[in-house]
């Protein structure tokens, strides 16, 4: 048996970490630059590596259409429910998807099942390189808002990253187990999780027994499509008018632009949480002119009022649903990147009539959490249990299309309900069941979850009885199991999800990944050799298009291309020292280009060339 | 209070059934006294025996919370990750039994659904509603007051007013349903003392038939109320 871990799978940065024994404290394991946060960005290479993390992030830029973020956005979805997002992310859908959304990277497509696969096997192979032994098991944390494809989904990941799932926790959840490590509080608590791409809130009990600490969840919502991500394109859409209005220049059509413009606006968000105003980097545009934006935190939080705003509908529902008042809530825990926004911090602090907690770093402390409920899986010892619920009602569809719910929303996992079934017509020898997950009344306005058939002999209508027992596990996923009443036999059901990908097709792409081994140690860095020598060949062609740079003299130029050609030569080589050397020699020949570009760009802004009032 | 009791009296109805694990003498208990292995749960079982509680309506909340923390501390899969798959089955099994027990003993009103469904009075899912004779009069003005309102809405009459005396007409039938709680309440208490004093079937029996009837009334009090919060919310 090798080692377990704790995942934190996120829409934009993913973590792992471990209990150590040492301190008996969980602690996250860096990877090769050092830092815990792998940024959640896939891409594929021309001969087909794939490459993950910051390695990724930077492909972004050059090669945006074989690079992917965020699809933990896709997780568990169909194609008809991601239409909206497609509007503001550059998913790129193969026609061909079915039940399961397939993604377009280069000239391959993928699940996101798989994409997230290869996120988790980056972080499997930091903690093997760290522990020296193998990982083969870990706790993965989803959005406690997820329902139940979304939960097999990342399950699927898991399996399919050769991890066995040890149990999936909610977000807000393992966030408490950290917290309350750290801090021995007891009380109500309330956990509000604002990330890249979801928004959680999950109101706790925590209680001591003679055996231990309870975490005992009361209630749970959120928004599966709420997060950082959501603020970064309020940005971009800002920005990308007023491109359009004084540089006469249509964003969207230039998918690298669109990176490098998501990228300095994501790091003047993260600056107006540190100052009042800010300005990001300049971003070339294809006319030679350098977009600058400028903010200052009032406009900001003009801007972003509103989501935030709709942070609060689901805290007010979790409230409501726990029986609580904001005065009975003693604690409130902050967690997730996006909630370092000074709005944030203010609202929920205002709305609770109290500090919100952010003393373990937001960014870590899911991460944490699930690496403290491994360790418990793993050695079967407890000093804490973690009562979560399901999120959601589970329904079955009744006639007319009414729903009705068989285990209510907040409900304790493990849950269960049994429903007994029987023919309605004569020798009718198939009984339909839809099961559905959502709080309307109408099966077409809920979430389908899945379809089964009770195969029954033919015979009066009513004879039949077959007793269903629908199972939410400790994970939040449904289990099915019937029994015939009449010969009390277990009746084999065969459920369909309605989203997800069949056992089948993972035991097939199981035995595809094999091929694709695991990278060695000189493979890592050929690949990072090469992207940033991709990265570095971009950005000389770029410059020596650039209007300004007729100013450098025709034997300059000629030192220029030749070392470019140079660096070209050497990447298709497998040595990554001779790649290094090459971009070390690039950079010093482009050194003059690259001050009279700056000088050129700093003369430009001070001419007064307007690019934000503010 | 503790789990399992071998001493303890074997509960009437309850079949001695033998460990899967060692055999022993198990009655119905969360685990076997002897090897303290997790066991399936016997048939003829009930949320109120899940808890260790005789069949009385009146339940103190403080009390079953502290059942239910210890319960879930011990049944939990969590405890049984290492074990094999039949006893992590059970665990799954007991831990959701728990669940749904506590969910449904928790509130008084469902506490006492489950009672007369269990006992056969009332069945699941069907929920027979029955028009409060004394409240005849009401309900008839309050069908009025709906129909008025939706004509007022469609031909632009006064809306306002209407909707002034549909809000005071809710209040009205909630305050009845604290009525018909706090009846309900009072046939609890009655219920468990005709419990303690060994009250013969004929008693018992008329005792589940008032609740169900008071149930049935307290249904369609409700389903009017929130036919009013949907319409007053439309406009």
């Amino acid at each position: 048996m090798g080692r377990v871990v704790g995942i934190d799978l996120g829409t934009t940065f993913s973590l792992i970490a471990y209990m150590d024994a040492q301190t008996s404290a969980p602690k996250c394991i860096p990877g090769p630059h050092g830092s815990a946060l792998c940024p959640s960005v896939v891409s594929v290479d021309r001969d087909g590596e794939i490459i993950v993390g910051d390695a990724a992030r930077q492909r972004l830029l050059t090669q945006p259409d074989r690079t992917i973020y965020s699809v933990k956005r896709l997780m568990g979805r169909g194609v008809a429910d991601v239409q909206s997002e497609l509007k503001i992310f550059p998913f790129r859908i193969d026609p061909d998807s079915d039940n399961v959304i397939r993604v377009r990277l280069g000239d391959r497509t993928f699940t996101p099942p798989e994409i997230s696969a290869y996120i988790l096997r980056e972080l499997k192979s930091w903690a093997e390189k760290y522990f020296n032994e193998p990982v083969d098991r870990a706790v993965i944390t989803v959005p406690a808002y997820f329902n139940d494809a979304q939960r097999q989904a990342t399950k699927d990941a898991g399996r399919l990253a050769g991890l066995e799932v040890l149990r999936l926790v909610n977000e807000p959840t393992a966030a408490a187990l950290a917290y309350g490590l750290h801090k021995q509080k007891r009380g109500h608590v309330a956990v509000y999780d604002f990330g890249g791409g979801t928004f959680d809130i999950s109101i706790l009990k925590l209680i001591s027994t003679t055996e231990g600490d309870i975490y005992q969840v009361l209630s749970t919502n959120g928004d599966t499509h709420l997060g950082g991500d959501d603020i970064d394109n309020l940005l971009r859409a800002s920005a990308r008018d007023e491109i359009l209005r004084y540089h006469g220049i249509d964003v969207d059509q230039h998918p690298q632009l669109v990176q490098e413009l998501r990228k300095a606006l994501i790091t003047l968000k993260h600056e107006l949480s540190h100052y009042d105003s800010a300005t990001a980097e300049g971003v070339p545009l294809s006319n030679g002119e350098l977009f600058k934006k400028s903010l200052n935190r009032e406009t900001f939080e003009q801007l972003i009022g509103t989501v935030v705003g709709r942070t609060m509908v689901p805290v007010r529902l979790a409230l409501a649903d726990a029986k609580l008042t904001v005065k009975q809530i003693d604690e409130v825990v902050l967690v997730g990147g996006s909630t370092r926004i000074p709005l944030v911090r203010k609202t929920v602090g205002e709305y609770f009539e109290r500090a919100p907690h952010c003393e373990l770093d937001p960014d870590e402390v899911v991460a944490l959490g699930a690496a403290v409920q491994a360790d418990i899986l793993e050695t079967g010892v407890k000093t804490m249990l973690l009562l979560d619920v399901t999120p959601l009602s589970l329904g079955i569809e009744t006639m007319g299309g009414v729903v009705a719910k068989i285990i209510p929303r907040n409900s304790t996992i493990p849950a269960s309900a049994q429903e007994l079934f029987t023919t309605g017509v004569e020798n009718q020898t198939a009984i339909d069941v839809h099961v559905l997950q959502g709080e309307r009344e109408l099966a077409k306005d809920c979430r389908s979850l899945a379809r089964f058939q009770l195969k029954t002999p033919p015979g009066p209508a009513g004879l039949a009885r077959i007793e269903v027992k629908f199972l939410i596990d400790a994970n939040g996923i449904l289990q099915v199991a019937a029994r015939d009443m009449r010969t009390n036999e277990q009746h084999t059901v065969e459920v369909q999800p309605s989203y997800g990908i069949s056992d089948t097709d993972i035991e097939r792409m199981l035995e595809e990944s094999i091929e694709y081994a695991e990278q060695d140690f000189a493979d890592r860095q050929l690949i990072e050799a090469r992207t940033e020598a991709e990265t570095i060949i971009a950005a000389t062609v770029k410059a020596l298009a650039d209007p300004r740079a007729t100013e450098i003299s025709s034997d300059e130029r000629k030192a220029i291309t030749e070392s470019e050609a140079e660096l070209r030569t050497a990447m298709l080589g497998p040595d990554y020292k001779l790649i290094r050397s090459r971009i070390d020699e690039l950079n010093k020949a482009t050194e003059h280009l690259a001050e009279v570009l700056m000088n050129g760009a700093l003369q430009t802004a001070f001419e007064g060339k307007r690019l934000d009032d503010v | 209070m503790s789990i399992s009791q071998p001493q303890k009296k074997r509960a009437e109805g309850v079949p001695v059934a033998s460990c899967w694990n060692c055999k022993g003498a198990v009655t119905g208990a969360h685990f076997c006294a002897a090897c303290g292995k997790i066991q399936p749960l016997p048939g003829g079982w009930d949320y109120f025996r899940f808890f260790g509680l005789s069949q009385k309506l009146t339940i103190d909340p403080a009390e079953l919370e502290g059942q239910f923390h210890i319960l879930s501390w011990k049944l939990h899969p969590d405890n049984f990750v290492l074990a094999g798959e039949f006893e992590r089955n059970l665990s799954l099994e007991r831990s959701s039994e728990l669940n749904d027990a506590y969910r449904t003993l928790r509130e008084p009103i469902s506490r006492v659904e489950y009672l007369l469904e269990h006992l056969g009075v009332r069945k699941e899912g069907t929920t027979k509603q029955q028009a409060p004779p004394e409240l005849l009069e009401e309900v008839f003005e309050l069908n009025e007051s709906l129909d008025e309102l939706r004509e007022a809405r469609a031909d632009g009459g006064d809306v306002a007013g209407l909707r002034g005396r549909l809000d005071a007409a809710a209040v009205n039938f909630q305050e009845k349903l604290a009525e018909v709680d706090a009846g309900l309440e009072a046939m609890g208490h009655e219920w468990d003392a005709a419990i303690d004093s060994g009250a013969d079937d004929a008693t018992r029996g008329a005792l589940l038939a008032r609740m169900n009837e008071v149930l049935n009334r307290r249904s369609y009090i409700r389903n009017l109320v929130a036919g009013v919060q949907k319409e007053l919310a439309e406009a």
